[in-house]
């Protein structure tokens, strides 16, 4: 009698407990589990796409398997692989996947899981609903493969996903360099549900993408937000005197 | 018949014989498509088919009758299953494709075939009428009138004789040709419809199958026997065609790719399977084939069992695997990767291509084509925009994107792509006109912190068109 004989007879099983479940920020996403994100209202699909992008972990090595609904892209566009390559570092692999309806996005993240091909799974759809979360969440579970969904401001209701998050855009931070030009992009996410720790529901984080570490900072909105750079001393009054040439 | 109504007859003439006649116009083109249709089915009987004319075909039987018990049991079998279908048909089986020709037009009647030995054609055409020798309407007129009426009376004509007299070198030639091919002496070409696989198997079914388990049963048998034929070779097959033949003279496929050569049974079969209940059974499927296209060696490398000594962490056969899933179901051409392309204006800079097995290659870009800050959300193409700006270079103040005003807060640029002149080499008439025009890119942020990537078509002074307009390319992080 072999392993997988045994196995499937309920005599053995993996002396590994199953991974606790995590009860700080991010909650596991992009980590373990299903996870929903969602725009907080129309036009920020920009803001919840940097904000997965900043939670991919740059440590886990693999292909992503991308799976994008055509209406979403046909509206909001796609990923360039130079902007990815940005915001997470690495060149990894990515595989697109076109679905022309949800329930097609839907059965390809479960067979990207069930693979063992890619370490992660990002599906961008209109509507997920319990049913098909509740799917996604034990194969996710079975074959330890995070799942995350990109989803409309339109989604709402029950949902079997570890967590969902509502991200907006914020202003950017304030350009050391050019006090004119756009800076560092700023996020708000705000924990709508959370099943492992229903204790931080509500809990609202303010975040700041940063381009050196690749990762989002949590920032106060006082300390970090208002300090405008001064105009630099020109160089006659710094040193006192002009500069001869020669 | 009895009316006197018979073939070549005009319709007026015919309608004045019998005035209750029901007549119906010809469509060449379905009868093409039913002829092609059942050239299809013939490989039941034989890999090797070909149509002939607009209404005849030609089989290739050399080492196919024996599974009929001679060619007498596949004439019957044949003749049957033709019958069956509807067709009138005249068969004959020869040793070349001419005398079998002859003796089928000139011989054979409907369920009465024609069974000529090999190496008999001389004695067995001798008596048949030269028409029978696929020669063209003013050749036969031309041997007419010289009284060559039999194909016996060619044999003896000593072929200098016959040039002399015809005084035109194409017809011997013509005549001389068919008659050599009739005969054997020359070889003659065959050109199959449809080549032989290298790689196939096949199911006959002594009960036509009409159910999907029988179906599933029988596909499975085959992909176990071909997977094993491939392994046997060391190869692997990147598709598998697989052909169900009804009784009834109807064909029914299913084709499935894959990205890199296969030869794992259940991973065909799952491909299949995500299909199959689209053949439809009709009054039975009594043979079942398989077939294997496009086969390569396959790779036999074993995977390192330590995963910080392997290359990539990525299993390209299991990822290849996981594509021919989603495109068995999704259809095909829907998994992409990104290959990026040395071409100025963003939106060309990276191409969707179908994933065929292989990654990007892991090469850093060049460094001119290094991205400044790149939009995180690229649009599928640019859209148009109102905007207010600062002549000749400065950002947008305000502009409309979407029927929504957005006032602009900041805003960083201007970051020109030229355009790539080389593509729009002028005409020497043409001018500076119909030249590309450059591009101004600015990342700006409105007043709600919504971060765009906009530019300018144009320049105000490039004498390039009229005034410059402004797009949306895209969303920035």
């Amino acid at each position: 009698m072999d392993i997988a004989t045994l196995k499937a007879r309920g005599l053995i099983r993996p002396v590994t407990a199953a991974p606790a479940q995590p009860d700080a920020f991010p909650y596991g996403l992009g980590v373990q589990g299903v996870h929903e994100v969602a725009e907080t209202a129309y036009g920020h699909w920009a803001a919840a796409t940097g904000f997965v992008l900043g939670m991919l972990h740059p440590t886990q090595k693999g292909a992503c398997l991308w799976i994008c609904q055509t209406s979403v892209s046909r509206d909001a566009g796609h990923i360039p692989a130079a902007s990815l390559q940005q915001m997470t570092g690495g060149r990894e692999p990515r595989l697109c996947i076109d679905a022309r309806k949800s329930a097609e996005a839907l059965w390809s993240a479960e067979e990207g899981i069930m693979s063992g091909a890619v370490r992660h799974v990002v599906v961008e759809l209109e509507e997920a609903d319990f049913t098909a979360t509740r799917r996604l969440a034990l194969a996710s579970e079975k074959h330890g493969v995070p799942v995350t969904l990109l989803l409309p401001h339109s989604c709402s209701g029950a949902t079997a996903a570890t967590t969902r998050w509502r991200v907006g855009t914020q202003l950017s931070a304030i350009n050391r360099h050019d006090p004119r030009a756009p800076g560092q992009p700023r996020y708000r996410a705000v924990l709508e549900r959370c099943r492992s720790t229903p204790a931080a529901v509500g809990q609202a984080f303010d975040l700041e993408w940063n381009d050196e570490t690749l990762s989002l900072h949590m920032v106060s909105g006082l300390a970090a937000g208002s300090a405008a750079p001064r105009p630099a001393p020109s160089f006659v009054t710094r040193h006192g005197h002009q500069r001869r040439a020669g | 018949m009895a009316a006197g109504i018979h073939a070549g007859l005009s319709l007026k003439d015919a309608r004045g014989a019998l005035p209750g006649l029901l007549t119906e116009q010809i469509d060449r083109e379905s009868d093409a498509a039913a002829l092609l249709a059942l050239a299809d089915w013939m490989v039941r009987f034989s890999p090797l088919v070909t149509t002939d004319g607009k209404d005849g075909l030609l089989l290739e039987t050399t080492g196919c009758d024996h599974l009929f018990g001679g060619e007498a049991g596949m004439a019957a079998a044949l003749s049957a299953r033709v019958s069956q279908a509807g067709y009138g048909h005249r068969l004959a089986f020869a040793g070349t494709p001419g005398a079998a020709w002859a003796l089928a037009r000139a011989v054979a009647e409907d369920g009465a075939p024609v069974i000529l030995p090999s190496g008999a054609e001389r004695t067995g055409l001798a008596a048949l009428p030269v028409r029978a020798l696929r020669l063209s309407g003013p050749v036969l007129t031309l041997l007419r009138r010289f009284g060559l009426t039999r194909i016996g009376q060619l044999y003896s004509i000593d072929r200098k004789a016959l040039s002399r007299r015809f005084q035109s070198r194409e017809a011997v030639e013509a005549v001389m040709l068919r008659l050599d091919q009739a005969l054997g002496a020359r070889a003659e070409p065959f050109a199959p419809l449809r080549a032989p696989p290298d790689y196939a198997a096949r199911l006959p079914c002594p009960e036509p199958l009409s159910d999907s388990a029988g179906i599933s049963e029988g596909l499975s048998r085959l992909t176990e026997e071909l997977c094993a034929k491939l392994s046997a070779h060391g190869l692997g097959a990147q598709g598998f065609v697989f052909y169900a033949l009804r009784s009834d003279g109807e064909t029914r496929s299913l084709t499935v790719n894959m990205a890199r050569p296969v030869r794992k049974p259940a991973h065909v079969l799952r491909l299949f399977r995500e299909r199959l209940d689209r053949i439809d059974p009709g009054f039975g499927i009594d043979l079942l084939l398989l077939e294997a296209l496009r086969t390569a060696p396959m790779e036999a490398g074993s995977q390192p069992l330590s995963a910080d000594l392997a290359m990539t962490i990525t299993d390209l056969g299991m990822l290849s695997a996981l594509a021919d899933r989603i495109q068995a179901r999704l259809g095909e051409a829907r998994v992409m990767i990104i290959q990026p392309e040395a071409r100025h204006p963003p939106d060309m800079a990276e191409r969707r291509v179908p994933f065929t097995g292989q990654l990007t290659e892991d090469t850093p870009p060049p460094p001119d084509t290094l991205p400044g800050l790149r939009p995180i959300r690229m649009l599928d193409r640019p859209e148009p925009i109102d905007a207010v700006a600062e002549v000749p270079d400065g950002p947008p103040l305000r502009f409309v994107w979407r029927r929504v005003v957005r006032r602009v807060v900041k805003a960083d640029g201007p970051e020109r792509i030229a355009p790539e002149w080389w593509t729009h080499l002028p005409t020497p008439g043409s001018g500076v006109q119909a030249m590309p025009r450059a591009r101004d890119y600015y990342r700006v942020e409105d007043e709600h912190g919504h971060r765009y990537w906009i530019f300018r078509e144009g320049l105000y002074d490039d004498r390039r068109g009229s005034h410059p307009d402004w797009f949306m390319q895209g969303l920035l992080a």
